[in-house]
């Protein structure tokens, strides 16, 4: 059980580390935000993790996925909207070229 | 409205009215002095019917005034308003050719009203002030002619007199109120014990000052000074009676011992003061000594307990002397004074006035059916069975002798002889207001038995027929002696001491009057020093005033130069404002501004860079963490 635990917890790793690896390492808007989507899944894998394999007679792990899940979805609605709305204004989404948002 | 009022109030409007308008002497004292005769006479029929009436003024605290209307004070005040309403209706005459007449009548009917007060004053504290009052009014009524100086003496001298006694009856009073805890006059007389007769000697000396008892006696002849309506007055029915009215409503009070000083009073004035009318040189002074004499009668009535007696006399009394005293002003307008020796044969000349001075003069002599001759008859009576006491018979029979004896005196020196008679003003006027007296004082006899059916006063005895005889044997013995031996044959080596009031060492004055006259003027030097003070505290103001303009004068350029300096402070503060707190206030600016440019540098709006931060921060946390878990 306990081995089937740390095999999740370091798929959870791992998938967090792509994560950052990519939205660090990136300059498009969309791949930083799969990076960022790629960290949230990590955390939610140990999340399911630790209720499946800890606590699975309580249903409060679950929930909380849910709803990290559905943040996640606005998450990305609201970030493809503003790459949509900026790709739109200048034409490009490269985020090295984007000093212009500092106030 | 309640009807106790009735008496006393019409009068006192009348004299408030007087001081107000200034105007209508005359007719509004008539028309208080008439009201107050109708509304006593009311109170009399009710009183009459049993309704004792009682009203409660707002007093001391505890000590509400009372006005009471009980059957005495309701005879009473009958007989004063009687006598006020004709001595005022003569006045009218009288005081034709005076000036200060509105000053004359307010003062009559103030005069009136207090009299009234004292006589229906339920407790001590009104009949004090009533007291005090009748003081007062008597004082300006006698020096109403205060620019003779013998009017001015005789009015200080009737008020240090009066003064000096009413002592008597503040102490009395205070004695009474503190040994019964009430000041109601009929509560506060079952005072027993010790405290009584003190209080009933004290009461004593408070009616010899005011009814002119030896040796207060003296002020009484002066006060002959004033007008002669308010001799007739003050010696009926008012200032005089109310030593003797304060004795009868005292009786209840006064103890045996006390009644025996009563006696003793009133029989050494009966004759003193008779000795000295039948010296006196004038007309006026004749009567006012009569006057003490007849009050040492009732004085003796009160002593020998038979307190009726002394009322009687005093009502019959009062009808009799304002009569004559009335009757004597007419006289003295005829001869412009009231010196015997200018009133020889004036009775020839003034017939009617004559006739009712004749009149009124038989009755005081006790001549019947006239009213002297019941009242004296009772007086006699009274003192003839009073128990113990046996000396005191001769003394009032004395008296009767001398009160026949003067008056035939006066008769004889008025009809006989003759001298230049002047036309006299406002005779119409004043022959109402004689007659208007005379017809009591020779017919109240005849009402003596309903009012004793009304009094309250311990009945008395009737007299036997020797008693009659006796009083009347005495006063034609005393007519007959007085029309036909002179006075100075008469009285032999007495004579000329009588006719100084028998003044022992200067009499009274040099004991009574020179120390409060030396008190006076003792008074007066301190008061021209408190004058002087005043003035000198006065200068002083002016200095310390003067010496404040200056300062003030200071103060005002030390302002002006303030101002300069003043701008030059706010100068100072300014600049201060400006360098100071405006440069610390930018500095505050720019250093934030600094803080938020060193701010702005990481935020470059790259992403990555964002990110970049996060990621570190989120590290450091994550190993912070780690190691404080590691520690605990």
């Amino acid at each position: 059980m306990t081995a089937v635990l740390i095999v999740a917890l370091l798929t959870g790793a791992i998938l967090f580390g792509i994560g950052v690896y990519g939205a660090l390492s990136q300059t498009n808007l969309v791949m930083i935000m799969m990076g960022v989507e790629l960290m949230l899944a990590g955390a939610m894998v140990n999340l399911v993790a630790f209720w499946r394999f800890l606590h699975p007679e309580s249903y409060s792990g679950q929930m909380f996925v849910l709803v990290v899940m559905t943040v996640m979805a606005v998450e990305m609605a609201v970030g493809f909207g503003v790459a949509i709305a900026r790709f739109r204004a200048i034409g490009s989404v490269e985020m090295e070229e984007a000093e212009d948002l500092k106030g | 409205m309640n009807a106790v009022v009735l008496p006393v109030l019409p009068p006192l409007l009348a004299a408030l009215a007087l001081l107000v308008l200034r105007r209508g002497g005359a007719v509004l004292a008539l028309a208080g002095v008439t009201s107050s005769l109708a509304g006593s006479l009311w109170l009399l029929a009710r009183v009459a019917d049993g309704q004792a009436a009682t009203l409660l003024l707002p007093g001391l605290p505890e000590m509400p005034l009372r006005l009471v209307a009980g059957p005495l004070s309701a005879v009473l005040a009958v007989a004063v308003a009687t006598v006020g309403t004709f001595v005022l209706i003569y006045s009218v005459g009288y005081m034709k050719r005076e000036s200060g007449l509105v000053r004359f009548y307010a003062m009559m009917s103030l005069f009136l009203a207090a009299m009234q007060a004292l006589v229906l004053a339920g407790d001590w504290v009104l009949l004090l002030a009533a007291w005090e009052l009748i003081g007062l009014c008597s004082y300006l009524l006698i020096g109403f002619w205060f620019q003779r100086p013998e009017a001015a003496n005789a009015a200080g001298r009737a008020f240090l007199y009066t003064r000096s006694a009413d002592l008597g009856l503040y102490v009395a009073v205070f004695l009474l109120i503190r040994s019964t805890g009430t000041s109601e006059i009929a509560a506060s007389l079952e005072a027993g014990g010790s405290a009584s007769t003190a209080a009933g000697l004290l009461l004593l000396l408070a009616a010899m000052g005011k009814s002119a008892q030896v040796p207060l006696q003296d002020w009484l002849m002066r006060a002959m000074a004033g007008p002669t309506p308010v001799s007739a007055l003050l010696h009926s029915a008012t200032l005089v009676a109310a030593g003797a009215i304060l004795l009868i409503r005292s009786f209840p009070l006064l103890t045996p011992e006390a009644l025996l000083a009563v006696g003793v009073v009133g029989g050494v004035t009966t004759v003193a003061a008779g000795v000295i009318a039948l010296a006196e040189s004038d007309l006026k002074r004749l009567l006012a000594a009569s006057t003490a004499s007849q009050y040492g009668l009732m004085l003796i009535a009160v002593g020998a307990g038979v307190p009726l007696a002394a009322l009687l006399h005093l009502l019959a009394h009062a009808a009799i002397k304002s009569s004559l005293f009335l009757a004597a002003g007419d006289f003295q307008h005829a001869r412009g004074g009231t010196g015997f020796d200018r009133l020889e044969g004036v009775g020839r000349a003034r017939p009617w006035a004559f006739a009712g001075f004749a009149l009124a003069a038989l009755a005081l002599a006790g001549i019947p059916p006239l009213s002297g001759f019941f009242s004296k008859d009772a007086v006699i009576a009274s003192a003839l069975s009073a128990h113990g006491v046996a000396w005191l018979g001769p003394l009032v029979l004395a008296g009767t002798l001398l009160t026949g004896t003067y008056m035939a005196r006066a008769l004889r020196l008025l009809w006989q002889g003759s001298g230049e008679t002047g036309a006299v003003a406002g005779s119409a006027w004043m022959g109402v207001g004689i007659w208007g007296l005379v017809v009591p004082a020779a017919a109240l006899g005849l009402a003596f038995g309903p009012i004793e059916a009304i009094l309250d006063l311990p009945a008395r005895e009737a007299e036997g027929t020797g008693v009659v005889l006796l009083g009347l044997i005495a006063a034609v013995a005393g007519l007959a002696l007085g029309w036909l031996v002179s006075a100075p044959r008469l009285l032999g080596p007495v004579y000329p001491w009588a006719q100084r009031g028998f003044a022992v060492g200067g009499g009274l004055t040099a004991w009574v009057g020179r120390p409060a006259m030396a008190v006076a003027r003792g008074c007066e030097r301190l008061e021209d020093r408190l004058y002087a003070a005043v003035l000198g505290v006065g200068r002083g103001g002016l200095i310390i005033a003067r010496g404040g303009e200056r300062l003030e004068q200071g103060l005002y350029s030390a302002v002006l130069g303030f101002g300069p300096i003043n701008l030059a402070v706010a100068h100072l503060v300014r600049v201060g404002d400006e360098r100071r707190i405006d440069g610390l206030i930018f500095a505050l600016v720019s250093g934030v501004r600094a803080l938020g440019a060193r701010a702005r540098t990481l935020q470059s709006g790259l992403i990555h860079h964002s990110l970049a931060i996060s990621a570190v921060a989120t590290a450091v946390a994550l190993v912070i963490l780690f190691l404080a878990s590691l520690s605990f």
